[in-house]
């Protein structure tokens, strides 16, 4: 399954907001609502077992539930986004940098983005775990992904 | 207008400048709004760690007293959760100093916290109350809670105390903006004004100028006018001289053409000689009685022509020349004439000196020859 087909699949999910919590993905599929992370983690497992590179992203934004999640897929050179699928470019082409992918997400919403950071999903135990974290504040050149290599992590649902 | 170029060159660079600046300064306001936006998030992951902390606690109590797995896995979740903010906080306050000890300590406090719930959790899972018991008595004793909430309470102030201090800086950054945009403003428009004052003198300079020129014209007009009506004066004045030149030379070539008349109607040979006895004109009765066409003779010296004869030795200065130059009349002599076919015909000849004033230029000559008819031979003159 490629990125595309993926997204296609989720055209017709309506959105229902859980904070920054993941739905077990039975109830995702089958209630067929759900909202950005449980999205995200759902494209990072399928893709990943389709032999794709991905790395969930979370961006968080001023305000009150301005917290999203994308899934950004090396090949593509795009994040796969919840708000983009119902659109024709389901895909949202951008750099590998997070300080780059969360300008871009930040701007769908109109809004600033504070943080972003790449982190894990493991279904079996419902973890989270954070990779690395770029503050909009800190000087781009010490980013913690500046050289564009990512620390190696587990995958989600291994 | 070189004064009012510079106005407008200078208008333009205070625009430039405050664009500029105004640019700089909304970057300045902008990184200020991230840093205050900053503090809050960092505030907002405390805040998200307290609540996510003492939920995951709660959960796991609860887990404990009634063994609901879905209370085992709130607390599982609130766990992560809370070691997410920590990740978050941690990363947030890298770049503050200030920050880094407290930081550290509140994570040390949560991690160990965690521990605790986590052990909790395992032994009431393998219901072993024992463990369970023992856990709970361990814990009513520990300031563990009370710790991470005065560190959450401390790192909160001290980011509040930031955002104070971020707030002040992006409020008095846009001050600067504010008076930096009304300052360039008001310069803009004083300079805009005072270029209009010069463009306003500017005009009443051209238009004196314009005025002035105006006048020239008109003067340089009327002067036209004179010197054309002098020169169409001039022109008439012109016209009436050149018609009476013209009747002037018809008259002379009237004249000239009866003398001609005159001298062709004489039979005698008339020729004028130069001063230096040279022969240059001849009437027409010399081309009949000699031969000689006048373009034959003309320049030749008339010695060659004719000369005096004696009964005696010749004078050894020519006669002709000697009474030229003694400003004397030859009368009647005898003489020799020389035609075409190089025959000699005797006749007499008669010299007239031609007088300019009392200067003798030349002289007439006229030789009468027994062939051409008239008594008395032909006739020549003589001129410088």
């Amino acid at each position: 399954m490629t990125p595309k087909q993926f997204a296609d699949y989720f055209a017709d999910f309506a959105f229902d907001l859980h904070p920054f919590d993941v739905q077990d993905p039975d109830v995702f599929l089958s209630t067929r609502t759900g909202d950005c992370i449980d999205y995200a983690v759902m494209a990072d497992y399928v893709l990943t077992k389709d032999g794709y590179d991905t790395h969930l992203v979370r961006i968080e934004m001023i305000g009150k539930n301005m917290g999203h999640a994308v899934c950004y897929v090396t090949e593509s050179r795009a994040y796969l986004d919840y708000n983009n699928r119902r659109y024709f470019f389901k895909l949202v082409r951008s750099g590998r940098r997070l300080r780059e992918i969360a300008t871009l997400v930040a701007s769908s919403f109109d809004a600033n983005w504070t943080f972003a950071s790449e982190f894990t999903y493991n279904y079996n135990d419902s973890m989270k775990r954070v990779v690395m974290t770029v503050v909009k504040t800190d000087p781009p050149d010490t980013d913690p992904d500046v050289h564009g290599a990512t620390a190696p992590h587990a995958r989600p649902g291994s | 207008m070189r004064r009012v170029l510079a106005f407008f060159a200078v208008v333009i660079a205070v625009s430039v400048a405050i664009a500029i600046v105004s640019v700089r300064n909304i970057n300045r306001a902008v990184a200020g709004s991230d840093w205050v936006n900053h503090t809050h998030s960092v505030i907002l992951e405390t805040e998200g760690l307290r609540a996510d902390l003492f939920i995951g606690d709660g959960a796991a109590h609860a887990f404990v007293l009634t063994g609901e797995p879905k209370d085992r896995s709130a607390s599982v979740n609130a766990l992560s959760n809370a070691a997410e903010h920590v990740d978050y906080i941690a990363a947030l306050t890298r770049n503050e100093p200030a920050q880094k000890d407290g930081v550290t300590r509140l994570a040390s406090l949560v991690d160990r916290r965690s521990d605790f719930i986590r052990r909790l959790l395992s032994s009431r899972q393998s219901n072993d109350s024992n463990a369970v018991h023992a856990l709970l008595v361990q814990d009513s004793g520990e300031t563990v809670l009370n710790d991470i909430q005065h560190s959450i309470e401390k790192l909160k102030n001290d980011e509040l105390t930031l955002l104070t201090q971020r707030d002040t800086a992006a409020f008095i950054q846009a001050q600067t903006t504010r008076w930096t945009v009304w300052a360039g403003v008001i310069l803009d428009f004083t300079l805009l004004a005072g270029a209009g004052l010069l463009i306003r003198d500017d005009i009443a300079a051209r238009k004196r100028a314009t005025d002035a020129l105006q006048t020239l014209n008109y003067e340089l007009e009327d002067k036209v006018k004179v010197r054309t009506a002098e020169l169409a004066a001039a022109n008439d004045q012109l016209k009436i001289e050149n018609i009476e030149r013209k009747w002037a030379n018809l008259g002379l070539q009237h004249q000239l053409h009866y003398n001609q008349l005159m001298i062709n109607s004489i039979n005698d040979l008339v020729l004028l000689l130069t001063r230096a006895a040279n022969i240059t004109r001849v009437n027409a009765a010399v081309t009949r009685s000699t031969g000689w066409e006048p373009h034959e003779l003309a320049d030749r010296p008339f010695s060659s022509f004719a000369t005096l004869t004696y009964d005696g030795p010749a004078p050894l200065i020519d006669p002709v020349t000697q009474a030229m130059n003694d400003g004397r009349e030859i009368r009647d002599q005898h003489a020799v004439v020389i035609d075409k076919r190089g025959q000699k015909v005797a006749a007499r000849m008669t010299l007239f000196p031609l007088r300019d004033g009392d200067k003798v230029v030349g002289s007439v000559i006229i030789i009468q020859a027994p062939g051409n008819g008239t008594p008395g031979g032909a006739a020549v003159a003589t001129q410088t």
